[in-house]
């Protein structure tokens, strides 16, 4: 690869316990993918697939222990390669089986202090986030303006408090914001979703960091002003060349604006590849996840003849017992018709299909990648 | 070609400001028309599509028709009876027949109550029933919606989204609806689930001869599912017409925004800046009270600014009413495209 690498996760696991089931939920269950310098990395999935549990481990802020948390998050850092939950496993016994973890001896609470310390250079100057929702990311007692300028004095070179008010005034320009002028004074109940939500983004970007966590940012938002916010994303990744992981569970945004695709399924990785490849209803090589998914959004031809949507028989996974062989057997279409004794009792590796496409599933030949 | 079994006619509906509680003497107290002069009819069998951006009074309407919401003005007729003045006993056998499938799926369930008695209180409340009759109506309506019986012993927020709406749908068929208010039915589900959704209300329409009003934002979900569509822009309808031949060539600039939107969305290299730019420069969507007065797209509107600013747009003599352009097919813009 000519790129320098990012972000690399490798075995990412966390679990949460549930108290009310006695079990784990297995929120994000042995992810690994990584991003290179300069790279949008799309991650498509259903609610409860575990995208946001995975970026929200990548920043260090998820919540609701007792959980556990293990694998290497490594941040790409000039000074080499820094592993974000470094010395976690002192902390965590696991009982393993079949590589999978089964019950977990010891969690992690004493770690966490450790991380929060670890991450405080990190988070915010490096590691920037765009939250689902605005509003509730922001603080609603302070303006608009003011955190942004927080946000420029904390993360950057920039002491004065004139020049970092300046400095938020171009941001809010750049993202498009009219009357920036006015809009800085403004508190984040004050101003309509899309513009809190571009807001949002100039405080993620004000920080200048190397890789940008967009959680959902255009969900909840209208159909006009979402193409507005995916528009503006599209020319501020063109214009700063920024590395950003975009979770969405809407594939056309994730078409739109990423280079690589990862799509997550009951807290795994089931294929991972170059959009043109993943996310093209024509293109071959495809995990029968990725083929249903697409099916089930309608497309032009569908809707002129008036024709029954292809749905994905059954409901999302549950991630407490999630099954033994490849977790999208029991809905998998492939199922009725074409299938091996593997995907009931074995999961499936993420093996490569084709040059830097990678699919999850026993039902296709992998290449030799030599 | 059959009677219209819903027919809104002339409805208007205003909000006081919530901002404002006190009102100083001799002053006026603010109000914001969510709808205002709204009409359309819906036929047996028929999907009415109704979409439109946040805040536009798509909802105020499909809570007006089954009078959760008073009106101000307007009179809505169901099956030849006008509901509007209806005093609420004579109108409890008709609101048998129409229900509303609602927007937010845990408030509309009641979370302390099992699955099978959600439905046996609907199954109930209108007809008197032995206990084998209810749970053979129980098993009917599960069967209906595609949900299994285990479910039955199940709590709300024990069930995930598509099973919470299916439980949703079958509560408005128990009582035996014939017209359905649709609020937003997809919106809180994955794309998955909302196809199974999608086509559950399909079968369903077909198996009963259901009518629904099915309001989105969806625009390609409201185009399959819908006959018509009409599409609202701040309480008003600018466009209304067969759900093809508005998705194909809309004729008003808002709704040409919309969909147009659509397709920025979906081809990677197509991304339109003149629209961004156009309708950022101009006003905002949600300054209702400086708004203009005449046509109420007109602050945003890219063929209004083409025009040379007219007149005709913007002086509340000649607002553009909703006119037809053949076919059926009716917008409301003095210049349609």
């Amino acid at each position: 690869m000519d790129n320098q690498r990012i972000l690399t996760i490798e075995n990412l696991h966390a679990y949460f316990y549930a108290r009310s089931k006695q079990a784990f939920i297995r929120s994000v269950d042995n992810v690994s993918f990584e991003i290179h310098q300069g790279q949008t990395l799309g991650m498509v999935g259903e609610s409860g697939s575990g995208k946001s549990v995975t970026a929200l481990s990548v920043m260090g802020l998820v919540q609701g222990s007792p959980g556990v948390i293990s694998g290497a998050i490594r941040f790409h850092t000039p000074d080499g390669p820094l592993n974000l939950l470094h010395g976690i496993d002192r902390h965590v016994q696991l009982k393993r089986h079949n590589g999978r973890i089964m019950t977990v001896i010891k969690a992690a609470r004493p770690w966490e202090k450790r991380l929060q310390r670890r991450m405080k250079g990190i988070r915010g100057s490096q590691l920037a986030m765009i939250f689902q929702d605005p509003r509730s990311a922001m603080n609603p007692f302070s303006t608009i303006g003011r955190q942004i300028t927080e946000t420029i004095l904390r993360n950057t070179a920039i002491s004065s408090r004139k020049e970092a008010r300046d400095k938020t005034l171009a941001w809010l320009e750049q993202v498009r914001i009219d009357a920036p002028k006015i809009r800085y004074h403004n508190n984040p109940h004050g101003l309509s979703g899309g513009m809190c939500q571009r807001a949002m983004i100039a405080m993620a970007l004000a920080a200048e960091p190397t890789l940008l966590i967009a959680d959902e940012p255009t969900t909840g938002l209208d159909a006009t002003i979402q193409s507005r916010i995916v528009a503006l994303m599209g020319q501020i990744k063109s214009r700063l060349g920024l590395t950003t992981l975009l979770i969405s569970h809407d594939i056309d945004v994730i078409r739109q604006l990423s280079d690589r695709v990862a799509v997550m399924y009951g807290g795994t990785v089931l294929e991972n590849g170059p959009v043109d490849a993943v996310l093209d209803p024509a293109a071959a090589p495809k995990h029968p996840y990725t083929a249903a998914l697409l099916a089930s959004v309608p497309d032009r031809r569908l809707i002129k003849k008036k024709g029954v949507l292809k749905a994905i028989k059954g409901d999302v996974l549950d991630t407490i017992n999630t099954p033994k062989g490849c977790r999208f057997y029991p809905r998998c279409r492939q199922y009725h018709g074409k299938i091996v004794a593997a995907c009931v009792n074995q999961e499936p590796p993420l093996s490569p299909v084709a040059q830097g496409h990678a699919v999850r599933c026993w039902l296709f030949e992998p290449i030799n990648s030599g | 070609m059959p009677r219209a079994i819903l027919d809104v006619e002339h409805v208007k509906k205003s909000f006081g400001h919530p901002g404002r509680w006190w009102v100083p003497k001799g002053g006026f107290r603010q109000t914001i028309p969510a709808v205002d002069d709204v009409s359309f009819f819906i036929r047996p069998n028929e999907t009415l599509g109704l979409v439109g951006e946040t805040g536009c009074g798509k909802t105020t309407i499909g809570r007006a028709i089954l009078k959760l919401t008073p009106l101000d003005q307007g009179r809505i007729v169901f099956d030849n009876v006008d509901i509007t003045a209806m005093p609420p006993k004579q109108f409890r056998p008709l609101r048998r027949r129409m229900q509303m499938i609602f927007q937010d799926l845990d408030a509309a369930l009641n979370p302390k109550m099992r699955i099978r008695s959600i439905l046996k209180e609907a199954i109930c409340v209108h007809h008197r029933l032995t206990d084998s009759e209810i749970e053979q109506r129980t098993r009917e309506l599960l069967e209906q919606v595609n949900l299994k019986k285990s479910k039955l012993s199940n709590y709300p927020g024990e069930l995930s989204g598509g099973e919470k709406r299916r439980v949703g749908i079958a509560r408005s068929l128990a009582v035996g609806a014939e017209f359905l208010v649709a609020d937003e039915p997809t919106s809180a589900l994955d794309v998955s689930i909302q196809a199974q959704v999608v086509n559950l209300m399909r079968t369903l329409q077909s198996e009963l001869g259901l009518s629904y009003l099915f309001i989105s934002h969806d625009l390609r979900i409201v185009e399959l599912i819908s006959h018509k569509v009409a599409v609202m822009y701040l309480g008003k309808i600018v466009e209304m017409g067969m759900a093809g031949s508005i998705a194909d060539a809309p004729r008003h600039p808002y709704s040409h925004i919309l969909w147009s939107s659509l397709v920025d969305k979906r081809s990677r290299e197509g991304m339109s800046e003149f629209t961004c730019e156009r309708e950022q420069n101009r006003g905002n969507f949600r300054d209702r009270e400086t708004r203009s007065l005449g046509c109420r797209f007109a602050p945003r509107c890219p063929v209004f600014l083409d025009k040379g600013c007219p007149r005709e747009c913007t002086s509340p003599e000649t607002a553009p009413e909703l006119r037809d352009i053949g076919g059926g097919h009716k917008v409301a813009c003095h210049f349609p495209l």
